[in-house]
């Protein structure tokens, strides 16, 4: 046995390793931002906000604000005159002119608490001209609606997204790949659909909260519940006219993000309001109604699709349409019409695709990221439309995907060449789960029951060259810190990178430290914690610098033995040499380096290893045709299938069964891919039976959660069947893809193709409640 | 704006607070205690970020007024471990990997502590109506249950070990 | 409007007077200002919310004269003090033997945490149409202790509710304790709620139904139902008891009831539920409701 084989530890990766943030986490150590203290000078601010969707501002008096005693500043869109934006810059901080939602922030106070604040809000006076609103996108589209944003060619726009000036249109994104029209003609059957996916909220149980303070120096610090500290530095510069050094973002551990407190949301607020009151601190935390109607939203959204196979049950044509309600702000918006667009066929090869994906200015909350990125919207509509071409070619659901799904080799829709994917094992794993194809007959005659399955694809949406980079360094100890710049927000993607850093170096998975909170005057840059991106992008970045440390260490040790560097190796936190079967820990050797012999002198010293990671080879599309070599990174696929009763009585739901299937290209720690997995389908399942935002004229109805009801712990299907597949990705660390976001991507459209089996009934769209339920059955005859 | 100023006993120890009277008993314990673990998820009794043990029952201490603990015993979760020691609930919980963001773990922490007090072998059905009024965003809960099972069989507080 | 909801509560004093009598007298003299406080769970989510904003004096009266008291006498019943949480109510030995229905709908209310401090007296003085415990509380021929500087008196529960969130309680009332008679013999009893969830919500409907053998009925058996959150006030359906005076409790006569339970109410549309499938859910529920009753009869 040589001496390697003796002291080989099993490499982290592939390992379900405990998380190491969680004893600070269960023991209430862990700070979040508003664990934060401050000491007494800490000001406290509110934000007096828009009662109209759409009005002009007319006057604004806060001289009576001013005036109470406690109050330090008040602060309008007078002040701040520069728009801010991730994508399309188009939002101001506070509205100026005109406001085009309920919520959005007319004025804020600082005071020296937030009763003071809270009062001063009710003494300033605002005077409106209400305007005609736009609640619905499809109006919003036409020619008739008002123009929310007149002067909208002169914003600052990416070169891949298409705002159309003199329109409410804020992006228009089209494929066009062969001729669809021409193509109708080949098909055995057509069917045609249209669904509406309304608004929901990310409902992190951490409400948003931002403290800013800016010094006399002109540097600004913001401290925040961050999924984007770096991207907040930019955006935030930008809009206040200061260089990005001079922007330093502190971001502790995040408590939930799912994409809303990704760019830049309420944070602009706070640093606002302290530009005006140098070296105090201003904190401003959202209450959770405001969490519901203010922040970012997932866009509601209108998709009608029209969908042809030939005889054999080949796909040969889809025509895709759909309006996302993209509301009063479409900054970030725009990107996920874009992602809207080249994911809109599905995972599906389609020879014919015509897609137009339309992000509308409405006078409704800003759309912004929500995990899935317009993927659950999107596919509610293809998933459901599949299903009903396979029925009407009396073809089996199960089948007609696994002969039309996406397979390694396809020319895709936007023209590029898909990877090789496990979807396939995917479909069969998932409808094996729920016994597809085996009758089931209801448990008493008051239930119908019903199976459905679903398949997804979603590619990370982000800028084409989204970056990662990460640092390595020893402690005396010969611990290894890994220094780096993407968020821990639950996922557990500091454990991740602590298991790859492990891997790479050859030291145990226990000597590895990930650390918070991220600070961008010392972390390394990493763009945003979005697009299920960090496993990958950041995992590479990570390997590199072990990689980089690594090669330092052997270079190091080779010199001191006089050896090759091909015959060394670490192995359990020791460099050792197979030749001549000499060890020497790496604690010795990571900062103090070597002595030579007699000490005459050292070599080495402390180790830093550096990392990064871009991807080079995204190209932008053709504007007419939406077709380039590689509209995207890779693609994450999979698919749930749900086994379910509906109680005749009531219209309530009960799962019996259901499974999710997701080929993640390896799992570095399967137990925290399984817990994303199930996590992720709950919040799929929650949107899909009991969550709307119910906007009416512009105002929700239900901004708290006595009204917006999630899943609780009794709401839990009870059997939830978990496989993951793994078909390695070829630039992935070990292969690896993100499965952040995608479990939460089928699961509306499994549930409503259940739902069908179950009743032979389509819904609109989700929440599939159990009165809508009760009332379309009613409504068709099925209950009395 | 009344000030009272009241005693209680906090994770054990006694504790004088001067507390304006329409402070709720998490502001308290956050901003004059600087006991931040207990968090503030919705501040209207809904979310159960803000549990913690009072008198022996768990409250929802957003739900609760400052002044009214007057000589009341509160337990959150910077309480739980006992020299330098776990309490069951964390560590099963560990265990099952029933954290991630980790901000309604500490609420779930103390419904579940409850829950063993007063029913040492909860059944699955007992555990998921204990935590009713726990909401989690993250984990969908399947974790969480699983912890509180284990717990319930250990009986040995567990050393940290990091 | 919940939207213009507080980051905490507003402002106001917290008085906590020695005798009933000086929180009575406050409370009149500060009639319009003050309010009684018991658990509080409904006050700070309204004071929250930026409902009364006259509000300046919450006046504690947890601990007063009677308001503690939990007992249950043979002759005269069960006695409820005014801050008794749900959850000691729920797990009172002579609650779960005698008033069983009680001990059901407490546990039907939010959850365990919000339960140590929600009491049903609370729930009771609310007013809301939507109270889980109020209808088992009118079925038991509840009555409210209450006390006032002027004198002390009893209400009756099915006179005390006068609209949503109103009640006959007067300025300066302040309201002791809850006193349930000996229920009658063989009595027994069905809460069915109707949540957006499978537990925890507010209630799209609550039913509950109750029935005791009584020989001055021609049918041997006296059926009640109280009906939440489908009209003004928590709503007794005379109808029901009417009908079963002389119809005997069958699958069949069920059936009738049900329709008649769905006629008697006045649901409205909210964000809850609309009035349609509540009218439809009490129908639907009042059968599953009174086919319990059967088959434990």
């Amino acid at each position: 046995m040589t001496l390697a084989e003796t002291k080989k530890l099993p490499s982290p990766v592939g390992e379900s390793k405990t998380r190491l943030d969680v004893i600070e986490k269960v023991t209430g150590a862990a700070v979040y931002t508003d664990d934060i203290p401050f000491g007494p000078g800490l000001l406290h601010a509110r934000v007096k906000r828009s009662p109209h969707a759409h009005a002009k501002i007319l006057k604004i008096d806060y001289s009576k604000a001013e005036a109470l005693p406690g109050v330090k500043v008040v602060v309008t869109g007078e002040d701040f005159p520069k728009r801010i934006g991730l994508y399309l810059v188009d939002k101001h901080i506070f509205a100026r002119d005109r406001v085009r939602f309920i919520g959005e922030p007319v004025a804020a106070v600082a005071a020296i608490n937030a009763d003071i604040a809270e009062k001063a809000l009710d003494l300033i006076e605002v005077e409106y001209e209400p305007l005609e609103a736009v609640f619905d996108p499809v109006y919003g589209a036409s020619p008739e609606a008002p123009l929310l944003h007149p002067d909208m060619a002169d914003y600052d726009v990416p070169n891949y997204i298409f705002p159309q000036a003199g329109t409410n249109i804020a992006n228009h994104f089209k494929i066009r790949k062969g001729d669809v029209e021409r193509a109708w003609e080949q098909c055995a059957a057509v069917v045609e659909s249209e669904f509406y996916i309304p608004h929901v909220q990310h409902v992190p149980i951490e409400p948003h909260v931002a403290v800013a303070r800016w010094d006399d120096d002109g540097t600004l610090t913001l401290w925040a519940a961050s999924q984007s500290p770096f991207a907040q530095r930019n955006l935030i510069a930008k809009s206040f006219g200061v260089s990005q050094s001079d922007v330093r973002v502190i971001a502790p551990l995040v408590g939930g993000g799912f994409g809303c407190k990704a760019g830049v949301t309420m944070e602009a607020l706070p640093v606002a309001i302290a530009s005006k009151v140098k070296g105090r601190a201003v904190k401003l935390t959202l209450t959770r109604e405001e969490e519901f109607f203010t922040n970012f939203v997932r866009q509601a959204l209108v998709i009608k699709l029209k969908m042809g196979c030939d005889a054999d049950g080949n796909l040969v044509a889809l025509k895709n349409t759909m309006y996302w309600d993209g509301g009063a702000s479409t900054e970030y918006g725009v990107n996920i019409t874009r992602a809207g667009g080249y994911n809109s066929t599905g995972p599906y090869f389609f020879p014919n695709v015509h897609t137009d994906s339309l992000c509308v200015y409405t006078n409704h909350p800003i759309g912004g990221a929500y995990r899935g990125f317009g993927m659950s919207e999107l596919h509610t509509g293809i998933e459901q439309t599949i299903d009903m071409l396979a029925e009407k070619m009396g073809i089996d659901a199960v089948d007609f995907r696994l002969k039309n799904c996406v397979k390694g080799g396809d020319i895709i829709l936007t023209g590029m060449t898909m990877h090789p994917t496990g979807l396939n094992q995917c479909i069969e794993k998932a409808a094996k789960a729920i016994e597809w194809g085996k009758e089931a007959k209801p448990s008493s005659p008051n239930k119908l029951r019903g199976k459905g399955i679903a398949l997804m694809w979603k590619a990370p949406s982000m800028p084409p060259n989204a970056g990662s980079s990460a640092e390595v360094k020893f402690s005396e100890d010969g611990t290894v810190t890994v220094s780096l710049g993407g968020q821990e927000i639950g996922q557990g993607a500091f454990t991740v990178m602590a298991q790859m850093a492990a891997g790479v170096l050859g030291i145990p998975y226990e000597s590895v430290r990930v650390r918070g909170p991220l600070d961008t005057r010392y972390s390394p840059y990493e763009w945003q914690t979005v697009a299920s991106r960090l496993t990958w992008s950041m995992g590479n970045a990570v390997v590199a610098a072990a990689q980089d440390a690594r090669d330092q260490l052997l270079d190091l040790a080779a010199d001191h033995w006089d050896e090759e560097v091909e015959d060394l190796d670490i192995v359990n936190g020791k460099v050792i040499s197979y030749k001549s079967e000499q060890e020497m820990s790496v604690k010795d050797i990571g900062i103090y380096g070597l002595p030579n012999e007699n000490f005459e002198g050292w070599k080495g010293g402390p180790i830093v290893g550096r990392g990064s990671f871009m991807p080079t080879y995204v190209t932008n599309l053709d504007f007419e045709t939406g077709q380039g070599d590689r509209a995207v990174v890779h693609y994450t696929t999979g698919a749930q299938a749900f086994d379910i009763e509906i109680d005749k009585e009531t219209g309530r739901i009960e799962v019996l069964k259901s499974a999710s299937a997701f080929d993640v290209g390896r799992a570095i720690n399967p137990e925290l891919v399984r817990a994303q997995i199930e996590g992720g389908f709950i919040q799929g399942y929650s949107s899909a039976v009991y969550e709307q935002m119910l906007l009416k004229e512009g105002a929700m109805l239900n901004p708290s959660f006595v009204d917006y009801r999630i899943a609780t712990a009794v709401d839990i299907p009870i059997e939830h069947h978990v496989d993951i597949i793994e078909v390695p990705q070829d630039d992935g660390p070990w292969g690896a893809r993100g499965i952040g976001e995608h479990p939460m991507v089928p699961t509306i459209a499994a549930l409503a193709n259940a739902i069908y089996d179950a009743t032979g009934l389509r819904l609109e769209g989700p929440p599939f409640t159990a009165e809508k339920l009760y009332l379309a059955m009613l409504d068709a005859g099925l209950v009395e | 704006m009344t000030i009272h100023t009241i005693t209680c006993t906090v994770n054990g120890e006694s504790e004088v607070v001067e507390v304006p009277a329409h402070w709720t008993l998490l502001q308290m314990l956050r901003e004059k205690l600087g006991l931040t673990g207990t968090k503030n998820g919705c501040a209207g009794g809904e979310c159960g970020a803000c549990t913690v043990m009072l008198n022996g029952a768990p409250v929802n201490s957003c739900m609760v007024l400052g002044v009214e603990c007057d000589g009341a015993t509160i337990v959150t979760v910077e309480g739980l471990v006992k020299d330098g020691q776990l309490d069951p609930v964390q560590a099963a919980i560990v265990e099952a990997g029933g954290v991630q963001c980790g901000f309604c773990t500490p609420g779930v922490l103390i419904s579940a502590r409850s829950l063993l007090d007063r029913n040492p072998n909860p059944t699955e059905d007992e555990i998921k109506e204990a935590l009713v009024g726990n909401l989690c965003r993250c984990t969908g809960y399947v974790r969480i249950i699983d912890g509180i099972k284990e717990a319930a069989k250990l009986n040995e507080p567990v050393v940290i070990k990091e | 409007m919940a939207r213009e909801a507080h980051p905490a509560l507003p402002e106001f004093d917290y008085i906590k007077p020695k005798t009933l009598a000086e929180a009575s007298q406050f409370l009149s003299e500060h009639a319009g200002e003050s309010r009684p406080l018991l658990g509080g769970t409904d006050i700070f989510v309204r004071l929250r919310d930026g409902a009364w904003k006259e509000n300046k004096f919450l006046v504690d009266v947890k601990g007063l004269d009677g308001t503690d008291v939990l007992t249950f006498d043979e002759q005269t019943g069960l006695t409820v003090g005014a801050a008794v949480c749900m959850n000691r109510l729920s797990s009172f030995p002579a609650v779960k033997e005698h008033y069983p229905l009680l001990a059901e709908v407490c546990d039907t209310v939010a959850a365990y945490q919000l339960r140590n401090r929600a009491t049903v007296v609370g729930n009771i003085c609310n007013a809301s149409p939507a109270g889980d415990t109020v209808g088992a509380c009118l079925l038991y021929g509840g009555i409210l202790n209450v006390f006032n500087v002027g004198g002390t008196r009893q209400e009756a529960l099915n006179t005390f509710f006068v609209g949503p969130g109103k009640s006959v309680l007067k300025p300066g009332d302040i309201v002791t304790s809850l006193q349930l008679p000996i229920p009658p013999k063989g009595m027994i009893g069905k809460y069915l709620k109707l949540n957006r969830n499978n537990r925890g919500d507010l209630a799209i409907v609550g039913v509950t139904a109750a029935a005791y053998p009584n020989q001055d009925v021609p049918s041997g058996v006296t059926v009640r139902m109280a009906l939440a959150s489908v009209a003004p006030t928590p709503l007794v359906v005379s109808a029901i008891e009417d009908y079963f005076k002389q119809e005997k409790l069958t699958s069949d006569t069920v059936q009738t009831a049900a329709q008649l339970a769905m006629d008697s109410c006045k649901p409205i549309d909210d964000v809850r539920g609309t009035a349609r499938y509540r009218s439809l859910m009490v129908r639907n529920l009042a059968k599953q409701a009174l086919t319990a009753l059967l088959e434990k009869m």
